[in-house]
């Protein structure tokens, strides 16, 4: 290897020199390649799959909320017939008790209008009893007093209450 | 006042008459230099990009793969990166003349080089598109006499394609070189008879040289150094995807 001086022609060939520049050429292929082509060009795949990934992504959650939309959709209509549902229950059980407080009412009414109208017999009747009563000791007083002799009370007594209840019938 | 206009200088022989020329380490450079801004456009990057840098190296990509395919179409996509390099190695290897360097693509064993890597592609795939058959045989169409012609044809496209560029950049250098002499003698007669001191001082002084030159070199090394890599490129796509058509 000798560092050498003086200059080649103006125009000269030399195999050497082209052969070189070949392979210069090539070399500098390569490093394009490596430097700039796959870097650059992994990273734009990359990206399109990034995106790609998005829009399939997007259109997942599109259709997922579309579903679910849906879903809430039929829950609510579900809801508000089930709401009506329970207000017609309601209403309807509220009705059924209203009339049947109101029938408990009016039986209850009805057994103390009974009650009284019993009791009420029954005092009449005991008082009726107790007039007889009274009327037929008064009766057998006065007729004693005015014939003059005693009756036998024992005797007349079932005479004169049928007279009286006859009466107060 | 002697001009001289040489090709690269020789920096290293090795055995076998293998020489390394300013040509090669230039070439080297300019390849460290693509390799590290490319290096530095592409660390760290993220799918969602929050760099310049990013969006940059992105850029790139995607207008060199959308040149590519525009011009081949869509089944050419692994053939972006040979275009990419071909187009980056050629532009700044002319470009790097506006740093005061040899450039490498004024050295016709440079373009030689790639031309050759362009005609062996064309014929590969004119073979394996016709078969080597249909290729032999459209060598001698319309008529059989036509054959050397087709063949100095063959040969005319890398032929012409290397020295395209070599010719327009290497004329770049030396129209720049030759205007350069013309106003530094242009200088000396106009400021010359200056007398005493005074003269000897604006003789030194590159006065006229200050303007032109630039212009030129706006020329010859930005715009023709572009253009001639965009051409080499394009010629390159064209003739690769036409062979690999089917007649």
């Amino acid at each position: 290897m000798i560092v050498a001086s003086g200059t080649l022609d103006f125009l000269s060939v030399n195999v050497w020199h082209i052969l070189m520049a070949i392979g210069n050429l090539l070399i500098l292929v390569l490093i394009l390649k490596k430097f700039l082509f796959k870097p650059v060009q992994n990273i734009l795949k990359q990206r399109e799959e990034e995106i790609s990934g998005a829009y399939s992504k997007a259109e997942e959650a599109l259709k997922e909320a579309e579903s679910e939309r849906e879903l809430y959709r039929e829950k609510l209509d579900g809801a508000k017939a089930e709401a009506d549902e329970l207000i017609e229950s309601a209403s309807k059980r509220a009705k059924a008790e209203s009339a049947e407080i109101i029938a408990n009412a009016r039986e209850e009414a009805a057994v103390r209008r009974k009650h009284a109208e019993e009791d009420i017999e029954l005092s009449r009747r005991k008082a009726a009893e107790e007039l007889k009563g009274t009327v037929s000791e008064m009766v057998i007083e006065l007729a004693s007093e005015v014939v003059g002799r005693e009756i036998d009370e024992k005797a007349h007594k079932e005479l004169i209450d049928e007279a009286i209840s006859s009466l107060g019938e | 006042m002697n001009i001289e206009v040489t090709g690269a200088k020789i920096l290293l022989e090795l055995p076998f008459g293998i020489t390394i020329t300013e040509t090669q380490v230039n070439m080297w450079l300019v390849m460290i230099g693509i390799a590290v801004f490319c290096a530095w456009l592409t660390h760290d990057l993220k799918v969602r990009p929050t760099s310049k840098r990013q969006i940059v190296a992105e850029y790139i990509v995607k207008t060199a793969e959308n040149f590519v395919t525009g011009n081949m179409g869509a089944k050419w996509k692994w053939f972006v990166p040979y275009i990419a390099a071909l187009f980056s190695l050629a532009m700044f290897s002319s470009l790097i003349s506006l740093l005061g360097m040899y450039p490498p693509t004024s050295d016709l064993n440079t373009t030689a080089g790639w031309a050759i890597m362009t005609f062996v592609m064309i014929t590969f795939y004119k073979i394996k598109t016709n078969g080597l058959g249909g290729y032999a045989k459209g060598l001698t169409e319309p008529i059989f006499v036509m054959t050397p012609m087709n063949i100095l044809g063959e040969f005319a496209t890398p032929l012409s394609m290397a020295f395209r560029m070599f010719g327009n950049v290497a004329s770049g250098t030396v129209v720049s070189a030759l205007v350069y002499a013309a106003l530094a003698t242009l200088n000396n007669a106009v400021f010359g008879w200056l007398p005493g001191i005074l003269g000897e001082a604006a003789e030194k002084l590159p006065i006229l040289q200050l303007g032109i030159p630039a212009v030129l070199s706006l020329y010859f090394d930005v715009f023709s150094g572009v253009l001639q890599a965009f051409i080499f490129c394009m010629l390159t796509m064209l003739y690769i995807a036409s062979a690999a058509e089917k007649e």
